[in-house]
């Protein structure tokens, strides 16, 4: 051991603008992978479930299902995959560190926080991608003649979903101070996804009113976005979906960033 | 790295009232110079972390400023992170990185390149005698080499000011002593390091100055000998009592006592040295106390009388 290898290089400059946020940004996306390590084998096994489980499990409910119906199923499965990391996972996770005080050392670390939540965004999406990829190949695979019809449109659709599903979550894990509390509402929220959500079936099947509330709530948007961009299936109001889940998503941003920053 | 004098932190009248009403910091006024080792001593609940979670932007001052140089924290915490480098007294969040993978990554978040950070973190690992967990994952080390890890991220590259909040905990008298070292050189390399700790005689070694806190209120500051000047011509009677045994009456004579266990710890007089003796002895002929001794008064004395507490590790290296 060097004498000079111990020596503390002491970091003397005051760091700003867009470099040192690109660079807290790029380190953060690291940092949460790595967070997310122990996590993996349970992510994988959730977007599984959720992804292939729910394409495959629809088809038992029918002896001959109808290809409408598999392909409503099989487009609705990506939203599920793509939020599945940053609303549910992610506030887990916050929740946790938050309760045992260990995220005071995260918060303490000199990254914007605009930049940590962009790097979260990020890693949500590589969550999120390969489920989706997967969910749709054994869709596929499983259903012959699925009439699929993949548009440009599908980058803009997943990523808004993500981001939106990204920024809700960030905005539970953070702008609610309880951990307590946001455990509580991730659980509902994962219940409330599956089973009062127009996402894996027509919301033409639920009460008027259930459907009203989806209306203005971002899930019932973000499946319409997605299917649109993955099937021929004509839409009319596509631009209310983008407008409501973008408008979720910035309000959820601008509150979870100033949640961040906010000091009791 | 030149000791430069306008990069002093400075903390002037920081109140802290939290929402239940409490006041946990009073009026506190602290100033540390860069290259300076400043210790912050006081029982449970007297406000030290809260001092500290305040100049790290966690917490939000009621009044009063810090300012690292001309660098008001309060108003820009986004400087603060970046002027000041912390070691939480809470777990660190690394229970799925390895060792050596944490102290790098926090390196890189703080702006350093990859080679010095590298050459740093294998530096510490080495310096603190724990390289061979350098690739184990977090969940996986015990809590002291866990502290250690935490402290290598800390000052992987330490800001301006590095503090850090009971750095020694659960961490065993061999590898502590390795840290002290690793203290005091952050401090010769020109950093200022706020240091939180209840183990007094150790801080003795390692401290330039210190400060006692109570009940949010600096109730001692100064030198370690500065305060330890008081005690001049006072020693240190300390009584091993037999188990189970109630306290003793001690004479008047017999200054600030303290029980911790079965210890009895008083100072007295050095005329009353013979005195002490004869009360000892007296105590032991009774079956009260097994034995005991008499020495020099030491910083642990002080901090006894300054709080009425005994400082929590400050024991068990004698
Ligand atoms: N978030 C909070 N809300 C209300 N009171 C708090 C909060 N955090 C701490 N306190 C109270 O403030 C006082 C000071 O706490 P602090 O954590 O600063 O003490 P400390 O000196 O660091 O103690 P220790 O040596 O045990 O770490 C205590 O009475 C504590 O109960
Ligand atoms: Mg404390």
């Amino acid at each position: 051991m060097t004498t000079t290898a111990t020596l503390a290089p002491v970091s003397l400059e005051l760091r700003t603008g867009p470099r040192h946020w690109w660079a807290g940004f790029r380190s953060m996306i690291t940092w949460h992978l790595v967070s997310l390590r122990l996590w993996l084998v349970l992510l994988a096994v959730v977007q599984v479930l959720s992804g292939v489980g729910f394409v495959l499990g629809f088809g038992l409910f029918f002896e001959q299902i109808p290809l409408s119906v598999a392909l409503f199923v099989s487009t609705g499965v990506p939203v599920v995959n793509l939020v599945m990391t940053g609303m549910v996972l992610g506030p887990q996770l916050v929740a946790d560190q938050k309760a045992s005080h260990s995220f005071d050392f995260i918060h303490s670390l000199p990254v914007p926080h605009t930049a940590s939540a962009a790097a979260w965004y990020v890693v949500c999406l590589i969550g999120g991608l390969p489920a989706v990829a997967v969910s749709l190949a054994v869709a596929v695979w499983r259903y012959d003649g699925l009439p699929l019809a993949v548009t440009p449109d599908v980058a803009p659709a997943l990523l808004l979903t993500a981001f939106t599903g990204t920024m809700v979550g960030l905005a539970v894990a953070h702008a609610i101070t309880s951990p307590m509390v946001t455990r509580l509402v991730t659980q509902v929220l994962v219940f409330a996804m599956f089973a009062f959500t127009p996402i894996l079936f027509p919301v033409e099947q639920m009460p008027a009113w259930l459907g009203a509330v989806n209306s203005a709530l971002p899930l019932r948007h973000m499946a319409d976005m997605v299917r649109a961009s993955l099937t021929d299936l004509p839409f009319e109001n596509l631009a209310t979906s983008y407008a409501v889940v973008g408008a979720w998503g910035l309000v959820c941003a601008v509150l979870a960033v100033r949640a961040l920053g906010r000091r009791r | 790295m030149p000791t430069d004098t306008a990069m002093a932190f400075h903390a002037e009248g920081v109140t802290k009232v939290y929402a239940d009403g409490l006041r946990a910091n009073d009026a506190l006024d602290l100033r540390i110079a860069p290259g300076e080792v400043f210790g912050l001593l006081g029982p449970n609940g007297a406000g030290k972390s809260t001092l500290v979670k305040q100049i790290i932007g966690l917490l939000k001052p009621t009044e009063g400023t810090l300012r690292i140089g001309e660098h008001d924290l309060v108003a820009h915490p986004e400087i603060a992170r970046q002027l000041c480098s912390y070691l939480p007294q809470a777990q660190m969040p690394i229970d799925s990185f390895k060792a050596a993978e944490a102290i790098e990554l926090t390196g890189r978040i703080r702006g350093g390149d990859r080679a010095t950070v590298r050459a740093r973190t294998d530096a510490l690992l080495e310096a603190l005698d724990i390289t061979q967990w350098r690739d184990e994952l977090g969940m996986k080390l015990s809590g002291g080499v866990k502290r250690l890890v935490g402290f290598a991220m800390a000052t992987v590259l330490p800001g301006r000011l590095v503090i850090l909040d009971e750095p020694t905990n659960d961490v065993d008298p061999l590898r502590r002593r390795l840290l002290w070292e690793q203290v005091r050189r952050l401090g010769d390399e020109g950093c200022a390091v706020m240091l939180v700790t209840h183990n007094v005689l150790e801080a003795e070694k390692s401290v330039d100055r210190l400060a006692v806190i109570m009940d949010g209120k600096i109730v001692a500051e100064g030198t370690p000998s500065a305060l330890k000047a008081a005690d001049r011509g006072q020693l240190r009677l300390q009584v091993m009592l037999s188990p189970g045994v109630e306290t003793p009456e001690s004479p008047e004579w017999v200054r600030h006592p303290v029980r911790v266990g079965n210890n009895l710890v008083a100072t007295i007089d050095e005329d009353a040295a013979s005195a002490g003796i004869d009360w000892a002895v007296g105590l032991m002929g009774q079956g009260t106390a097994e034995e005991y001794a008499l020495g020099a008064t030491t910083l642990e004395d002080v901090y006894i009388r300054l709080t009425g507490h005994a400082s929590a590790n400050g024991e068990d290296e004698a």
